[in-house]
């Protein structure tokens, strides 16, 4: 079965590479970009830390799943080079990881699926934990106070991740071992496949919690917190709780994107790549509704792989890297767009419930049991016997 | 006696006299002299003062943290490195382009991003992801600047300092007495411009309420402009100093902001005076503890230098989020505060 999914899929070159790599940071970006959404369009919550979440996940792979997986290759019999030291741990890492350890699980594709799904997990409970952890100085306060510390600790995590060796090899990062080695075909694909059902799963998630009454209770807060905590809502808990809950999922962009790369350092991880990209997709979409957010994060990581793939064309004529020229296109392009469009290209629709008459709820005093009118549509009644008049 | 008495002449003896006294003087001096390490945390922490205030000032005007506000501070070190590499002068010559350079900057960013952002209603959050664009924007142009000066003057400009440019006064390095007077004379042309000058007592008013402050007459635009360009031009003066003692690259703006904020939220966000402790404070522990915790722990905590400023944020944050500001108002609610309040005022007379 595998082999003939491998015989399909066939070589992947020029550009359907090109095709492929849009497609995987498409996944990986629209997964922090809707879990910004969740956050700032729909809560109010500012997350200008998503690089810390980011960075939890590929450490998370590096520093957690790497030992586990030398664990159960050196209880397999397999004798591996030492790695308990800092030096060792980064010179041995290639033959640890491309010969010792990828052979293996090339030959047991259930280990190699568990660990991805145990790395998953970890990152999750990790990134959740981070996102509690940054939400304690600064979330009782104002937002300006909140976007200074999670701006902040981006560098920091940065910091830790390039000094302690032990973590992702210092400077020079590490090799992680390859889950998908049991895949014949392309390793690009199969990631990209896994990272865009992720980002489904996660799109289906984050639109259910935003449709329920707690959806419901985070535009509120937006809109106003004082209302909010007036009528007897704990304004800051949940805060937290989206923050936290939010936190969890970036990570495992985190995680996606150290198995895209087999490969895990620092400096992939800058704040300006993983905090200010995602924000830029989201303004850009327009916050506050998740197909703004497709669009954007769409547009923008189209536009910077291709300008990624042909930069040898664009060097012959630049005497500096294309990079910074992408950096001054889409800064302008996020100032342009706030100022001429500043609810985005796909604009926030108001929020329409299935099953209520919104109508008769402005002509007259009506109360609605706002729990049941989503769930009454679901299951195909006419909407009769929720409103009655007081 | 023996002959030796007869060369003891008067003006011998003074001669000698004078020798020794010099001997003496430049002994003490060599045992008195600052250590480097000390005046490299005295002129850190001069600048970080200057783009404190600065920072503070835009919060307290625009009611947003200014991300770019270190971005100003890499502009003028590549404004220092211009003068000195380039034309071959002195980069003292650079300070007052710097300045004039930086408001003008500062002044063209509130005219097209922010003036135009406010007018429009946008939030608080909207105007802090502009000036991230802001800075995205202004680092790029200083690395393709950096590389500009690599392709036409054939420099390495991406890590450089400029110490070699320094003059020299009684063995201490220019750069050193330079930055204490201008930190000094900055701060209390401040205090005489916000409490003894119309443009100042307006800028108050402004920060305080801008619509009582439009009906008292003041042009907020004006007051605007005129706060940008002083936060900018202090920046950007505050940048150019900083190659002369420690290196900088295109990227040292973006690495200095936390310490800058750490000051400005150390004093309180909404509080001028709190940003010259805090800015100091930020900027003098910054290195005086790096080099502590060397010495105790050993050299690798030297990596971990801009966790201090972190600590500085969290701690703030944790115990009291309006910095030395709510401590002082605390402190003066109390009994022996009102006390202490009391006789500082005395002495000093009506604040």
């Amino acid at each position: 079965m595998i082999e003939l999914i491998g015989t399909l899929a066939g070589e992947i070159t020029g550009e359907a590479r090109l095709i492929v790599d849009i497609a995987m940071f498409f996944g990986l970006l629209v997964i922090v970009a809707m879990a910004l959404n969740f956050q700032y369009g729909n809560a109010g919550v500012p997350n200008m830390g998503c690089a810390v979440q980011v960075i939890v996940g590929a450490f998370t792979v590096s520093a957690i799943t790497m030992r586990l997986a030398f664990w159960i290759v050196e209880s397999a019999g397999i004798k591996l080079l030492p790695y308990a030291s800092d030096f060792d741990w980064v010179y041995n890492n290639q033959i640890n990881v491309h010969v010792l350890t990828n052979p293996y699980l090339k030959e047991h594709p259930m280990v190699a699926i568990s660990l991805l799904l145990f790395s998953m997990a970890v990152a999750l409970v990790l990134g959740a934990l981070i996102g509690w952890l940054m939400s304690l100085p600064a979330i009782r306060l104002r937002a300006t106070y909140l976007m200074i510390v999670l701006i902040t600790m981006a560098d920091t995590s940065q910091i830790f991740g390039r000094n302690m060796p032990q973590i992702s090899g210092g400077t020079l990062g590490v090799f992680v071992p390859n889950v998908f080695a049991w895949y014949p075909g392309d390793r690009g694909v199969i990631t990209a496949v896994i990272t865009l059902a992720i980002g489904l799963v996660a799109f289906f998630i984050f639109r259910t919690m935003l449709n329920s009454p707690y959806g419901r209770l985070m535009r509120a807060i937006r809109e106003n917190e004082v209302t909010v905590a007036s009528v007897g809502k704990n304004v800051v808990g949940i805060r937290r709780n989206i923050l936290v809950f939010a936190s969890g999922i970036t990570a495992l962009a985190g995680v996606l994107n150290a198995f895209y790369f087999s490969f895990v350092v620092e400096a992939n991880y800058q704040r300006a790549w993983w905090t200010y990209w995602p924000w830029l997709m989201l303004i850009l979409g327009g916050p506050g509704n998740n197909a703004g957010t497709f669009l954007g994060c769409a547009l923008v990581v189209a536009m910077r792989r291709i300008i990624i793939y042909y930069k040898w064309i664009f060097d012959q004529y630049f005497f500096f890297p294309i990079s910074y020229f992408e950096d001054i296109l889409l800064g302008t392009l996020l100032i342009v767009v706030m100022i001429f469009r500043p609810s985005g290209l796909i604009p926030e629709k108001l929020l329409y419930i299935p099953g209520v008459p919104y109508g008769r709820l402005v002509r007259e005093e009506v109360r609605v049991d706002w729990r049941k009118a989503p769930r009454a549509r679901a299951a195909g009644e006419k909407p009769r016997w929720m409103f009655w008049r007081r | 006696m023996t002959p030796l008495s007869l060369n003891w002449l008067p003006w011998k003896v003074k001669l000698v006299r004078k020798r020794l006294i010099r001997l003496a003087f430049v002994r003490i001096r060599s045992q008195m002299m600052i250590p480097p390490l000390l005046m490299a945390a005295i002129v850190y922490a001069c600048l970080i003062t200057i783009l404190s205030i600065g920072f503070t000032l835009t919060y307290l005007t625009a009611k947003i943290p200014n991300f770019a506000h270190g971005t100003y501070a890499g502009i003028g070190i590549y404004i220092s490195y211009t003068v000195s590499k380039i034309f071959g002068l002195s980069p003292y010559i650079g300070f007052p382009i710097a300045f004039l350079l930086g408001g003008a900057l500062s002044v063209v960013i509130f005219l097209l991003v922010i003036g135009v952002l406010q007018r429009m209603g946008g939030g608080a959050i909207v105007l802090t992801i502009s000036t991230l664009a802001i800075q995205i924007f202004l680092t790029a142009s200083l690395n393709i600047y950096a590389f500009w000066l690599r392709e036409v003057y054939k420099t390495y400009s991406m890590a450089f300092m400029l110490k070699e440019f320094d003059f020299y006064i009684g063995g201490y390095p220019g750069v050193f007495p330079v930055t204490l007077i201008l930190c000094i004379v900055t701060v209390i042309l401040l205090h005489y411009m916000l409490t003894r000058t119309r443009i100042g007592v307006a800028m108050r008013a402004t920060a305080e309420d801008p619509e009582l402050a439009s009906v008292l007459g003041i042009n907020i635009y004006r007051v605007q402009l005129f706060s940008w360009f002083l936060t900018g031009g202090m920046a950007c003066l505050a940048g150019a100093f900083l190659p002369m003692w420690f290196q900088s690259s295109p990227t040292t703006g973006a690495m200095i902001i936390t310490s800058i904020m750490a000051g400005s939220l150390l004093g309180g966000f909404e509080n001028v005076y709190g940003a010259i402790v805090g800015g100091f404070g930020v900027g003098f522990s910054e290195i005086l503890l790096t080099y502590w915790l060397q010495g105790v722990w050993g050299t690798w905590v030297g990596e971990y230098r801009p966790l201090i400023p972190m600590f500085f944020l969290i701690a703030v944050l944790l115990l009291e989020p309006r910095g030395l500001q709510g401590v002082y108002e605390r402190l003066s609610a109390t009994r022996t505060g009102e006390r202490l309040m009391g006789m500082f005022s005395r002495s000093r007379g009506v604040s």
